[in-house]
């Protein structure tokens, strides 16, 4: 089918593996995404605090510059890196992991769905775990770029930095440094799918998503005030995860004042996470289908 | 030879209704052209082909592999051209075929040179850098070729490829399908409610009618059959024309205002018909083979299955 002869060919040529071809959505949508400029913008502000934190680090590391700094004795205490800092760390860092996920999400399957291309991926040999994996590989590549990979480079500097022994009484934190990401990620990736797969327009799927974390939270909270309560909160994702998060890094009480008084076991929290990716999935279960209209 | 579609008591169901009700049938030629009114289950025949579908009971086969038990290795030899819009809006239209190229399986680089190729070959090389979304229907109909088509299929199967075009554009396609159909062992499925667009471009026709089979017909069979059957207009014809005619072999049926129906033998030539004309002064003023045209096949597949109007 060479263009100068305009003549069809049959392709005899070598194939890519099977299992790599859900990467090809993968590489098509960061080629799409770096293309905004907004987008690049929002990476690097996501990535900000991550610098401000190493700088944070460095300054706790160095007496020297402490001293230059002219700061005092007692207030060297604040210049502490324990579990506590990377807490805070964490939830900064997935705030600003979901104002990405609502950025890129919506765009990632609606784009599809708009003009019906759906059938041409699945008439291929690409399955629909194939089709949401690659998608989703977009949003896990991207939101640990934010979340677990700033974190634990920012653990490698401090354990750098520390000497002695500061890493070998930490290392427990890369676990749930890792795991507490990973929940994280899995949960706004698939719900922002479920969005875009189930709201075609960009902006309201972008709404939709907000509305998900804000509203039932909203309501969660009205149950809690009506039934006297606590159970309602399992509504509040961003509450459920700061609660994996504080009893992960061994700190249930001190950053979280409100966890005393309100205990939810950890195992709730878990299953209120758990259960928003499975619904995500049955959303997107029923809306990437094949066939199209049967008329008649 | 592997027949390209075997169905064997092909039943789906879809919403509780039963769509295709036990299709069996053996089509083996090359080109086959998917016939049927609206609401016939065609869509729902490719839909199954391609294993979107599952089969409720019975199974279909294309080049051997089961619909179903061998979707993937059915697909990695499938090009679809849906009926419906399909295309990615924001993509310029050669990088949305690299695109699908690439998930068929090419490598980025053959998958690009193949895009390129492909939308050439379609005739979009001009418009290729353009966003999909902005094309014109036609335009988007030979997108949609192009995307079928560049990772190289065996298997091609078109779902009403000429909808919405103009009849240069739909000439265009009609000659690309053939031209594809000719320069390569594909084989080629091809559903349309234009049955002059099947009846140039497939060898057989499977027709279908509220979820069954009407008809499985052999268009190239059907025409050799047809060959040696003339019908004549002529001026001055007497019986003596006739029975010269018949005096080589022909049957004639003789009718009003000089039409004559004549089946030739094998062994005579329409040469000799106008021999004999010259000879006895009669003037042809027009000559057709009549053959049964797939309209004919298609509207008495219609009767047999009691279709009152057999409209498409």
């Amino acid at each position: 089918m060479a263009v100068y002869k305009r003549r069809y060919n049959s392709y005899t040529g070598s194939l890519t593996p099977q299992w790599s071809r859900f990467f090809v959505l993968t590489r098509f949508a960061f080629m799409d995404l770096f293309k905004s400029r907004f987008f690049v913008i929002l990476l690097i502000l996501c990535i900000v605090p991550c610098l401000f934190s190493a700088g944070y680090i460095f300054v706790a590391n160095n007496k020297t510059l402490q001293l230059l700094m002219q700061v005092r004795s007692e207030a060297a205490d604040f210049f502490k890196v324990e579990n506590q800092y990377f807490i805070i760390i964490m939830v900064v860092q997935a705030e600003a992991a979901f104002l990405l996920n609502c950025w890129v999400g919506p765009v990632l399957i609606a784009g599809d769905l708009t003009n019906g291309a759906l059938p041409l991926f699945l008439s291929r040999p690409f399955t629909r775990a194939d089709y949401v994996f690659g998608k989703l590989a977009v949003l896990g590549l991207l939101l640990s770029a934010v979340t677990w990979v700033p974190c634990l480079l920012l653990f490698a500097l401090q354990a750098g930095l520390a000497h002695d022994g500061w890493i070998w009484s930490h290392l427990w934190m890369v676990v749930p440094i890792v795991l507490c990401s990973a929940i994280w990620i899995l949960a706004l990736s698939l719900l922002s799918l479920a969005v875009s797969a189930w709201v075609k327009l960009r902006i309201v799927a972008t709404g939709v998503t907000f509305i998900i974390f804000f509203i039932p939270a909203g309501l969660g909270e009205m149950f809690n005030a009506i039934m006297g309560t606590h159970w309602g909160a399992l509504l509040n994702f961003s509450y459920m995860f700061r609660i994996i998060l504080e009893r992960g890094f061994r700190d249930p009480y001190r950053m979280l004042g409100r966890m005393a008084r309100n205990e939810i076991p950890i195992s709730a929290a878990w299953a209120s996470l758990i259960c928003l990716c499975v619904l995500s999935l049955v959303i997107l279960n029923a809306r990437l289908r094949a066939r199209e209209t049967v008329r008649g | 030879m592997t027949p390209t579609i075997e169905l064997d008591g092909l039943e789906v169901q879809l919403g509780g209704r039963t769509i295709l009700q036990g299709l069996t049938g053996v089509l083996k030629s090359r080109a086959i052209g998917l016939l049927g009114p609206n609401g016939a289950g065609k869509s729902t025949l490719i839909n199954t082909l391609l294993g979107f579908h599952t089969p409720s009971k019975g199974r279909v086969r294309v080049l051997g592999l089961d619909s179903h038990a061998n979707s993937k290795e059915l697909r990695s030899l499938v090009g679809y051209m849906p009926e419906n819009d399909a295309f990615i809006a924001k993509m310029s239209g050669v990088r949305f075929v690299r695109y699908m190229a690439e998930i068929s399986g090419l490598p980025p680089e053959q998958a690009m040179e193949r895009a390129h190729e492909a939308f050439v070959y379609v005739g979009l090389g001009e418009a290729r850098y353009r966003p999909v979304g902005t094309y014109s229907l036609g335009m988007k109909q030979l997108a949609k070729l192009a995307q079928a088509i560049a990772h190289g299929p065996k298997v091609l199967i078109l779902d009403e490829p000429t909808n919405g075009m103009d009849p240069p554009a739909r000439k265009r396609l009609i000659e690309l399908i053939r031209e594809i159909r000719e320069a390569s062992d594909i084989c080629l499925l091809l559903s349309s409610h234009l049955l002059r667009d099947v009846e140039e471009t497939c060898d057989e026709v499977l027709i279908l009618r509220n979820g069954k089979i009407a008809s499985i017909c052999n268009l190239v069979e059907e025409r050799r059959a047809n060959r040696k059957f003339l019908e004549l207009e002529t001026l001055g014809a007497e019986a003596n024309f006739t029975s010269a005619l018949e005096g080589l072999g022909c049957e004639c049926a003789v009718f009003t205002s000089g039409r004559i129906k004549v089946v030739m033998p094998d062994s005579v030539e329409i040469r000799e018909v106008f021999k004999v004309a010259a000879d006895r002064g009669v003037q042809i003023r027009r000559m057709n083979h009549r053959r049964d045209s797939l309209e004919d096949i298609f509207l008495s597949a219609m009767e047999q299955t009691g279709a009152p109007d057999g409209r498409l």
